[in-house]
């Protein structure tokens, strides 16, 4: 078995609130191997974002990581402090978040902001050695090179998020969590930006988790994908058995609710009900008020996230058999 | 469908309460929760409580005057009291002004025949606060806190009006430079770029040099100087955000005039804004009174600035505390009311603009 | 970004001709006319105000008498003071100006850091008692009767503590065998003030690109700079003097500075509040900088453009408390000399008092301007 490059081990995060606390990540547990690209997928608030902040302690002061590990190599990230931290930060995991627009500082030049991290991380180098390597990044991402002492303003939408992109990379990262990379860019942007991060995935065998609740892309790029909700992970396994033999109720209703271009034409069923309020949330599956399968015990207990064989896991009382 | 089947349609979609009613129940229920937020911030409370204060000490004035307060002693410009003191003569120098006479002065002005230790009643002005005159009296005689109430009146009255002026100047410009652009909008941004650079205090005070200012030529001087300055740029730019919501293309699909879309729709959106930079203006007007009447420049009877201003001019001023009475109330009340003001102003900035509320 | 500095020259030059010429109708307007700026001084014998009327063509229409005014205006001919005539007023200006110059400078750099500075600290400490307290102050401060406040500083430093002069610019007893003329040793002080600046801006841009060595080059620059320029003050012999026009510097600006810098400390802090909620924080922290160069690098700098923005409102505070300032503490300034003439009705010294304030307010206002479009790159792509 190899070792994964990163492993969540029950994950437990909330957000204290004047209205009580959030349970926002709820005994996650998943493993990332090098070189896979693994998508997580689910509704707004499902916590998606949570857990990859979570991942790089990056949490706002009224969140609080109450349980779990985050194994990376021989280290548990939890308790680090973040003096300590800061040499995981972007140096062994980086991230390209959502809405990448805004994340270039408008008063410093784009090439100096990629300098800065490298040389946060990278030792010393001379001005000419960094200028060099940000032209080789942004040649990888398809930037012209020339464009590394321009300000961001002066970038197109699809140009700052490939610039983004290089930031991440420019450490040489093990990880790159990318959250929602694609959201604000238009089709024919954004289908360009997703073949350059397949592309480059592949030829740094870098490990990443794909964030998004468009489940088209997410079948595009991972390699194996993992269905969220309500906090809580619901169902992992490869692309083609989540699409193909979906074991959670609800990973079968979000493929329901995904038209196939190619296939037989059918009517989209949405999924009845509203996803729960973190504040309160239900008790023991937080599916079961939606669920079309739920039993007394769903109510009751919550199912453990365990192997139904191959490495397809669920947490489910009532796993479904059949496929779509 | 038939005529009638319409007209019950229609009729049944009418709104079952007057809209002037509805309006008005929306604007409470807006109140209201506003004034939550402006709650939230105790130092807005602060300055409210402040105001009402001084609002109440103006209200009094004209009650005491006509019933407690003779008005020969008591009005506040051409009051006199004739009160003495007792004082014992020394020889050279005096420590307190109020207890002990020079020989050599009281020789002068009193008795030729005065001896040191003797005690003489003299009339002294200013005198020291008793309970005839809970804060004293001026160099002249009259009573200060008669002084202190009744020039209340004119400061709220100063500033309010200079406030209304500017607010009125400044969103009836900032909405039509916003709405119409061009060569409007970059007149009166250029206009106000040269109010804001220059400086208020410099202006004010070559105009009292070539002019007789009065109170009310004061009020519309700052009225006007701020209404084509900064507070205009602040809420044009808050009008610019305004002009493109839907609502306005609505109202201009609807028919309505140029006039009937800024003033009905576009104008009421900038009221919040425009409320609290009054707060500021009212601070600035007083501050600037008191500034031009300590020095002189204007032609006015009686304010805190005046106040303060004799009491510089008789060289009471330099006295360290020993005439406090002179100095402290008035400079207290312009502090206090200026502080208040922009306290409120503070506050109210919390509640127009949400991004800065601890939530 | 030539470009900027010159279009924006040419805004500021229009701008002043436009702030003449309100000048000029203001003149116009009060009983009298314009002429009354020369020949309203009752000591000019009639024979003598015909005379001028003729020589500077007062009988003119008004279109001429305006051109004549700008004319004037641009050869440095403001007339000549009713109070203490015949001295010509563009005299009194040229003797005064550097004190003021100096007074302001010095204070506007002053209040405008202490503000940054103090807004900066006070963002990190939202709530509490920290906040109410300093906003009050604050508040106080801002609103507080600029005169008394004046004197209360004199009051305590001066009489009761006796650390600092009373008044005046300098002390006339340790100026008694000096070489040189005060106004010179003013001169000198604005010199190695524009020099200093000069270099350190330099400093700055030279040092930019290096990284690691940055700090500790930029730390010993500035070092060495003070150093030379004591070294040649000490050796110029003039010292003695500068030190002496400096000590009284002190109570004028801390004055000033206690009451301006209230409005840039609570903006900046406002200012600081709302650029950390911004996206590319969170991404500095995530590339794993430390939080004091999150915050000092890239929340601070950005932050800071909208404070430079309120700094031309600031200067124009400055000027105003300036003049205050230098009535309450005898600094024989513009500020000064605006005051006196306003109380004396000496017209033509009021007008060129005024006028000396409107282009310094207005070169102030290019200084910043070019400032802010060095710091935000945004701007000068118009």
């Amino acid at each position: 078995m190899i070792t994964p490059i990163l492993s969540v081990e029950d994950l437990t995060m909330h957000y204290a609130t004047r209205a009580g606390n959030i349970s926002a990540v709820n005994n996650v547990s998943f493993s990332l191997a090098e070189g896979e690209s693994l998508g997580l997928v689910g509704e707004s608030g499902c916590g998606k974002t949570s857990i990859a902040l979570c991942l790089l302690k990056l949490l706002p002061d009224n969140a609080c990581i109450k349980g779990g590990h985050v194994w990376m190599g021989d280290t548990d990230l939890v308790p680090l402090s973040d003096e300590e931290m800061r040499g995981f930060r972007w140096n062994r995991i980086s991230m390209v978040f959502q809405a990448a627009m805004n994340s270039l500082n408008p008063v410093y030049k784009v090439g100096d902001q990629i300098v800065e991290a490298m040389q946060e991380h990278l030792g010393v180098m001379t001005g000419q050695q960094a200028r060099d390597r940000v032209a080789e990044l942004f040649k990888l991402v398809g930037i012209d090179p020339a464009m590394m002492d321009r300000y961001p303003h002066e970038f197109s939408g699809g140009m700052r998020q490939r610039a983004v992109i290089a930031m991440a990379l420019s450490c040489n990262p093990e990880v790159i969590i990318a959250d929602e990379p694609t959201t604000a860019l238009d089709v024919i942007v954004q289908d360009r930006v997703l073949r350059k991060l397949e592309e480059i995935q592949e030829a740094l065998n870098m490990a990443m988790i794909y964030i998004s609740h468009d489940i088209a892309v997410i079948a595009e790029v991972s390699d194996r994908i993992g269905v969220m909700y309500a906090g809580r992970m619901a169902e992992i396994a490869t692309s083609v058995e989540i699409f193909e033999r979906p074991l959670h109720p609800y990973s079968h209703a979000l493929m329901g609710a995904f038209p196939s271009i190619r296939g037989k034409k059918r009517e989209l069923v949405p999924l009845p009900g509203e996803p729960p309020d973190l504040l309160h949330p239900p008790s023991g599956c937080r599916f079961h008020p939606r669920c079309p399968c739920a039993t007394e015990i769903c109510r009751q207990k919550t199912p453990p996230f365990k192997d139904h064989g191959g490495g397809h896991l669920a947490a489910c009382w009532h796993p479904l058999e059949v496929g779509p | 469908m038939n005529q009638s089947t319409c007209q019950e349609i229609s009729d049944k979609s009418l709104p079952t309460e007057p809209l002037w009613r509805i309006r008005l129940r929306l604007m409470w229920r807006g109140l209201g929760r506003n004034w939550a937020f402006f709650v939230e911030n105790r130092i807005g409370l602060v300055g409210l409580g402040i105001i009402l204060f001084f609002f109440l000490l103006m209200i009094a004035h004209p009650i005491l005057m006509s019933t407690v307060w003779d008005p020969v002693v008591y009005d506040p410009v051409i009051g006199y009291d004739e009160i003495t003191i007792d004082v014992t003569v020394v020889d050279g120098q005096i420590t307190d002004s109020l207890q002990e006479i020079n020989i050599d002065v009281a020789k002068i002005d009193y008795d030729p025949a005065a001896q040191v230790g003797d005690v003489l009643t003299i009339l002294a002005q200013p005198a020291p606060p008793s309970r005839a005159h809970l804060l004293g009296t001026d160099p002249l005689g009259r009573d200060v806190l008669s002084q202190l109430m009744y020039s209340t009146a004119s400061e709220f009255t100063l500033g309010i009006m200079a406030a209304l002026v500017t607010v009125f100047i400044a969103t009836t410009i900032g909405a039509v430079s916003a709405y119409y652009g061009g060569l409007i909008d970059t007149f009166f941004m250029r206009l106000a770029d040269l109010i804001i650079i220059l400086p208020f205090l410099p202006i004010l005070i070559v105009l009292g040099a070539l002019f007789d200012l009065e109170l009310i030529h004061l009020a519309l001087l700052i009225g006007v100087l701020g209404g084509f300055g900064g507070t205009t740029l602040i809420i044009k730019a808050q009008a610019l955000t305004v002009k493109v919501k839907p609502f306005i293309e609505a109202a201009r699909i609807a028919g309505g005039s140029d006039w009937h879309v800024i003033f009905t729709h576009l104008v009421p959106n900038l009221m919040p804004l425009a409320f609290l930079y009054m707060m500021f203006t009212v601070t600035g007007a007083i501050f600037s009174e008191a500034v031009l009447s300590f020095f002189g420049l204007l032609d006015i009877n009686m304010s805190w600035g005046i106040m303060i201003q004799l009491a510089q001019n008789q060289g009471y001023l330099l006295s360290g505390t020993r005439y406090w009475w002179l100095l402290m109330p008035s400079g207290l009340a312009i502090c206090l009311l200026c502080t208040a003001f922009y306290l409120v102003g503070r506050a109210l900035d919390e509640v127009v603009n949400p991004r800065l509320r601890q939530r | 970004m030539t470009g900027f500095i010159l279009r924006r020259t040419a805004q500021i030059v229009l701008t002043l001709v436009v702030f003449q010429t309100l000048l000029f109708f203001l003149l116009q307007a009060q009983p009298g006319g314009i002429q009354y700026q020369f020949i309203g001084n009752p000591d000019i014998p009639p024979e003598a105000q015909q005379l001028i009327i003729e020589r500077l063509g007062l009988d003119q229409p008004l279109e001429k008498q305006y051109l004549n005014y700008l004319k004037n205006f641009l050869t440095g001919n403001l007339g000549f003071s009713f109070v203490h005539y015949p001295r010509p007023v563009m005299d009194i200006i040229a003797e005064r100006a550097p004190r003021t110059i100096l007074l302001f400078l010095t204070a506007t750099v002053v209040s405008f850091y202490t503000g940054f500075f103090l807004g900066r600290i006070l963002a990190w400490q939202r709530g509490g008692l920290v906040e109410y307290g300093v906003t009050l102050g604050g508040s106080f401060l801002y609103t507080v009767f600029t005169p008394w406040f004046g004197l209360v500083m004199i009051w305590i430093f001066a009489f009761k503590l006796d650390w600092l002069p009373v008044g005046k610019f300098l002390n006339p007893l340790k100026w008694q065998d000096a070489p040189v003329r005060a106004n010179v040793v003013f001169g000198h002080m604005l010199l190695t003030a524009l020099v200093l600046s000069l270099l350190l801006f330099i400093l700055y841009l030279v040092t930019h690109k290096i990284g690691q060595w940055k700090d500790p080059i930029r730390r010993v620059g500035i070092t060495g700079f003070l150093l030379v320029t004591v070294g040649v003050w000490a050796a110029s012999g003039l010292g003695g003097y500068a030190l002496d026009i400096a000590g009284h510097l002190v109570l004028p600006t801390l004055t000033i500075t206690l009451t301006a810098f209230a409005s840039t400390m609570l903006l900046t802090r406002n200012s600081m509040l709302e650029t950390l909620r911004e996206d590319y924080i969170l991404t500095a922290r995530a590339k794993g900088l430390s939080e004091r160069v999150v915050r000092d690098r890239h929340a601070a700098r950005n932050a800071l453009l909208p404070v430079v923005t309120s700094l031309v409102l600031n200067l124009a505070a400055v000027i105003s408390g300036g003049i205050i300032t230098e009535t309450i503490f005898s600094w024989p300034g513009m500020g000064l000399t605006l005051l006196q003439a306003a109380q004396q009705k000496d017209i033509p010294l009021a007008m060129g008092a005024l006028t000396f304030v409107g282009v310094l307010a207005l070169i102030a206002h290019l200084v910043v301007d070019v400032l802010y479009a060095f710091l935000d790159p945004r701007i000068r792509y118009h």
